[in-house]
């Protein structure tokens, strides 16, 4: 059976953490930047697994599982803080988080 | 010499007991907290004294030493010590300190935190003097500072924010490079260490880079305090906004500190930079020496006149640190810094006491007071004359030294001090003229009063001492003996 | 069955914040003081238990109690100990979610201190989540002040982008090494660079993901954009909280990271494979900038703000000595700190709570209205400064000393230039304090927790500017943790 080589998912992880890094920059949607964070946090997931299968060794796995749970914890927090956001100024447009200067 | 009684650290932290005192007092009961503190500036004053009794001027090893391993795990320790140079430079302080703390009785506004922080100020000031642990001595050297941005900030002048943020500024920025040598004269002597004792033996060894490096930069930091030109600018400032008392402070013992400091540290540790740097140190203090002089011609403020004399003043230490290779002339320094000490503290006083009459400072508001204030005149004149280096007054004495000592060394630049001296000679008698001869304004200045008893009291020592060290300058100069020709030799490394 | 002894402290702090949780149900309507009052005691009950816990270690060394993590948790402890000291008038004012408020603090504290011993990549990097979700809430805390709302959504998109940038460049390390273990990467590293002569670019990629990682939890410029304006929105406690325990924890997982694993990197030799030059320049600019900035700051706690962002670069110069004395130096500086930085703020919550007002402009006249809290302020803000004795001195000076052994002249010249700009602003909130000649209408005597805090900053910062030595100790104890 052909493998797929670890270069491949090396890249694809690479293209995956920019995508998310140019969408938090970019977009101006509050729950937008959400889902580009986590493309990120999955780009590094991709990452590990791929390495923990490449090297034979389970510690990658094991990351990649509280990574997830991490994930969804934060994504619980983030969500709620942009309720919160949304309640005080009905926008979850990040241009309107202008009470302080950036 | 062992002594058993930790003498120096009750002279330090006599004034910060005293500081403790006056903040448990009732901000109410004002009277109290003068005399509290002039009791404890007192009691300040009899510990220096007894310390000048039991010195032995024989020798030149520190005497009274304490020590005490404070933080072992920075080498740092609580290192006490004086020898001939410090000590004159403790009785000169402690006994300003004393006049002052008398003079500010006339301080209505906020008076427990003034006497408080003036407390403060003094533990600081002694503390340099005798810290012979250059941790201890950087600690000191910064405690000052804040009670004297407190001082001049609030009891000040006009301008007194601008004047205390650049003073505190100014010489924060000094200290840094302190610091900095510090630092590296720690790393780089073996065994690590931050006794000034120690370093004196081992840092001549040190590579002449390094030497030329940390001289450079302990120089800037003593050079602000000092202030050699160019780093004098915010003197003018601090002196004429700070109240009366603090001008005496600051001319007395903060300007002394900038020259102990280069005497006791990179003077006597750092002989491969001095000799590198002795020429240009002697061109700016040549350069101080006129434009002080030069510039205290052009003023019209009086307090302003007697800040700038002075950087005229301190460039004689200056020259006569360069000439590090004559005792007359290192011992011309030390005259030059009581007498500035005595003089230029008595004039701040002067000026102060007129000004709390006259409301001016203004030199051409005035004219023949002699008529209404005869002593106030005579006691001003003696000073002026003293300031302009009369014979039989102790500005003749350190400035003589000062010239003959450093003659062979730098002839030209002698010769051209000289003029310095003609020039002082002007601006005093000039300004003596104006204020105290002439025509006398009797619809503005009919209501002046005499100096009082106080402020009497609180100049006439600083007026013996100065006539009694022009008269007979020898025990002075045996307490010094010892201590300048072991220094002298030092420095010839 | 695993001997958790170790791990008792965290574990005793954990189920004692779900104590606090519970205790809120039977605490009086309008009072904070039970939950609080339970809080306080956990903290100090958990500091007992740091005693008897020194170098163990659990599951093969992914945690280990040794000096270094003792030492940060005492200043975790300490912070969350002012935190919630300063805490109670703003818990007092809440009607809802009080006991929630402490227990975060608390779950938050045990982040850190599961960071602090975390010597494995994943129980360091959830040690760091569990340390920042429970702040994202706090920050975002007030619900209905839209400036809290803000501070925590701006922390929370800045802290998970930081976050998944660090864990990037821990896959990477992974994929490099083959391990978690810090150690065994060490190791590995080593192998591979004697093997090959080469680390490749990919190493590099990984060494700059992790530091911009950090430096986002750190404020470094240039990751520190949101640092003023989270700090600004949270409640004043909390950003307090955030300014110290977060910033020791932040520095805690690099001193664990780039001193433990990665200190044959640290020389500009092994250039372009090193981090010192790189983090030398990150100090540099983030003293320059974090100073320069402070000093139009008219908000105080703006003001705080940059001063903390130029204090972590202090920090930064000890850590780019990477010497036994510049994890000792840092470990000081980050225990002085503490006292001094949470004593400012909650004396800036205890005015703000009476005046509503957090400009340096109404301060004026603060010394002859309440002279003894603006006496301690003066302190807590000279200690900042760096002026001795107190013990802010001593940090700088020992953070200094590192640096200059380590060769690092340039840039302790350059701190210590900064650091005159620094005295500037410093000066004058003491200048509105003290020398401001206006009349200050409000007398204000703190409650007694706020008190407790305050005198517990105060003696710490003049304490251990004087008799430092049993703290120093304890920091040199924890530089020992590692092999350089």
């Amino acid at each position: 059976m052909m493998t797929v080589p670890l270069d491949y998912y090396i890249i694809l992880s690479a293209f995956l953490f920019a995508i998310g890094a140019i969408g938090v920059v970019v977009s101006r949607n509050l729950i937008v930047m959400f889902m580009a964070v986590e493309i990120m946090l999955n780009a590094a997931n991709l990452a590990l697994i791929a390495f923990s299968r490449f090297l034979k060794l389970m510690d990658g796995h094991v990351f990649v599982f509280l990574v997830m749970t991490v994930a969804a914890a934060e994504a619980a927090v983030g969500l709620a803080i942009v309720i919160a956001v949304f309640r005080a100024r009905e926008s979850v447009n990040a241009d309107s988080l202008n009470l302080m200067k950036w | 010499m062992t002594y058993s009684f930790p003498i120096l650290s009750f002279i330090v932290f006599t004034p910060l007991l005293g500081m403790i005192v006056v903040m448990l007092l009732n901000r109410e009961r004002v009277t109290a907290i003068r005399w509290m503190s002039a009791v404890f500036a007192f009691i300040t004053m009899i510990f220096t004294l007894i310390v000048l009794k039991d010195y032995d001027s024989s020798t030149a090893s520190m005497q009274f030493m304490e020590s005490f391993n404070w933080i072992p795990s920075i080498n740092a320790s609580y290192l006490l010590g004086v020898d001939g140079i410090s000590v004159p430079m403790l009785l000169l302080t402690s006994l300003l300190s004393l006049v002052a703390i008398v003079i500010s009785f006339n301080i209505t506004n906020r008076v427990k935190e003034y006497f408080a922080f003036f407390l403060l100020l003094e533990c600081g000031m002694l503390g340099v003097f005798v810290a012979l642990d250059f941790f201890l001595f950087y600690v000191f050297w910064e405690v000052m500072l804040v009670p004297m941005y407190f001082l001049i900030g609030i009891w000040g002048g006009p301008r007194r924010e601008y004047a205390a943020i650049k003073f505190f500024l100014y010489t924060l920025f000094g200290s840094i490079f302190m610091l900095v040598a510090i630092l590296v004269m720690y790393f780089t002597s073996d065994p690590h260490t931050l006794s000034m004792i120690e370093l004196i033996k081992t840092a001549p060894t040190f590579s002449r880079g390094v030497q030329i490096f940390a001289f450079a930069f302990f120089f800037i930091a003593f050079a602000i305090k000092v202030p050699v030109w160019p780093f004098h600018t915010w003197l003018p400032d601090a002196h004429v906004e700070a109240p009366t008392a603090i001008s005496i402070i600051l001319a007395g013992v903060l300007l002394k500190m900038g020259t102990y400091g280069m005497l006791r540290v990179s003077w006597a540790m750092l002989p491969q930079g001095l000799h590198y740097f002795a020429v240009p140190i002697a061109i700016l203090g040549l350069i101080g020496i006129i434009y002080g002089a030069l510039v205290s011609m052009a003023q019209k403020d009086l307090k302003k006149l007697v800040a700038y004399s002075s950087v005229s003043h301190m460039g004689y230490c200056m020259v006569a640190l360069a000439a590090y290779g004559s005792v007359t002339a290192i011992a011309g320094c030390m005259f030059q810094l009581v007498s500035h000490g005595l003089i230029t503290g008595a004039m701040f006083l002067l000026v102060g006491v007129l000004y709390d009459r006259a409301h001016t400072r203004e030199i051409a508001a005035f004219g023949g007071l002699a008529n209404k204030l005869p002593v106030f005149t005579g006691i001003f004149t003696l000073f002026g004359m003293a300031s302009l280096g009369l014979p039989g007054m102790s500005g003749f004495i350190s400035e003589f030294m000062v010239f003959v000592g450093s003659f062979k060394a730098y002839p030209i630049i002698v010769g051209l001090a000289v003029l310095g001296v003609v020039l002082t000679a002007a601006y005093i008698l000039r300004m003596i003229q104006k204020i105290f001869l002439g025509e006398f304004d009797i619809a503005k200045w009919g209501g002046l009063t005499e100096i009082n008893l106080r402020e009497i009291l609180c100049v006439s020592p600083l007026a013996i001492l100065t006539i009694f060290i022009g008269v007979y300058p020898k025990p002075l100069a045996d307490l010094m003996r010892a201590t300048l020709e072991n220094l002298v030799v030092l420095m010839a490394r | 069955m695993v001997n958790l002894t170790p791990l008792l402290p965290e574990l005793f702090l954990f189920c004692w914040a779900l104590v606090v949780l519970a205790s809120d149900l039977f605490s009086k309507r309008r009072s904070a003081s039970l939950p609080g009052y339970l809080s306080l005691a956990g903290l100090v009950i958990t500091g007992f238990l740091l005693i008897p816990a020194h170098d163990a270690y659990l599951w093969g060394g992914m945690f280990v109690s040794d000096p270094f993590a003792v030492f940060f948790k005492i200043i975790f402890l300490g912070a969350a100990f002012m935190a919630i000291g300063s805490s109670f008038g703003l818990a007092g004012r809440m009607t809802h979610h009080r006991g929630e408020y402490f227990t975060l603090i608390l779950f938050s504290t045990v982040g850190m201190m599961f960071l602090a011993s975390a010597k494995e990549l994943i129980t360091l990097y959830v040690g760091l989540e569990l340390t920042t979700i429970p702040l994202y809430v706090l920050a975002a805390y007030t619900k209905s002040s839209r400036a809290s709302t803000e501070a925590g959504l701006k922390y929370m998109i800045i802290g998970a982008v930081s976050s998944a940038v660090l864990l990037y460049g821990l896959s990477i390390i992974y994929g490099l090494t083959g391990t978690t273990f810090l150690q065994q990467i060490t190791i590995n590293l080593s192998i591979y660079w004697l093997s090959y002569g080469e680390l490749g670019p990919a190493f590099s990629i990984a060494l700059m993901a992790i530091l911009a990682g950090l430096a986002f939890k750190l404020a470094l410029v240039p990751f520190h954009m949101w640092a003023p304006d989270v700090y600004e929105g949270s409640p004043t406690p909390v950003t307090a909280f955030l300014s110290v325990g977060s910033k020791a924890a932040g520095l805690a997982a690099i001193v664990r990271i780039f001193v433990g694993a990665f200190i044959a990197f640290a020389t500009p030799v092994m250039a372009p494979r090193d981090w010192g030059s790189t983090l030398a320049v990150l100090a540099a600019i983030t003293m320059i900038v974090g100073n320069i900035v402070a000093i139009r700051q008219t908000n105080i706690k703006r003001m705080l703000a940059y001063s903390s962002i130029a204090q972590a670069g202090y920090i930064m110069v000890g850590v780019v000595a990477a010497s036994n004395l510049g994890v000792s130096a840092i470990s000081f500086y980050v225990f002085s700190y503490m006292f001094a930085n949470m004593g400012a703020f909650a004396i800036v919550a205890i005015i703000a709570e009476r005046t509503g007002s957090e400009q340096i402009a109404d301060l004026a006249g603060f010394s002859k209205s309440s002279p003894v809290l603006a006496g301690l302020m003066a302190i807590f803000i000279l200690s900042l400064a760096g002026i001795p004795p107190l013990a802010g001195f001593l940090a700088k000076y020992y953070v200094f000393a590192a640096a200059v052994q380590a060769g690092y002249t340039w840039l302790v010249v350059l701190a210590l230039l900064t650091s005159v700009i620094a005295y500037y602003y410093y000066a004058n909130v003491i200048r509105m304090m003290y020398l401001s000649a206006d009349p200050n209408p409000h007398h204000i005597v703190p409650s007694f927790p706020a008190g407790l805090v305050l005198a517990l900053a105060g003696i710490g910062v003049i304490l251990f500017g004087l008799m430092p030595e049993p703290i120093l100790k304890l920091a040199i104890a924890a530089a020992s943790s590692f092999v350089f």
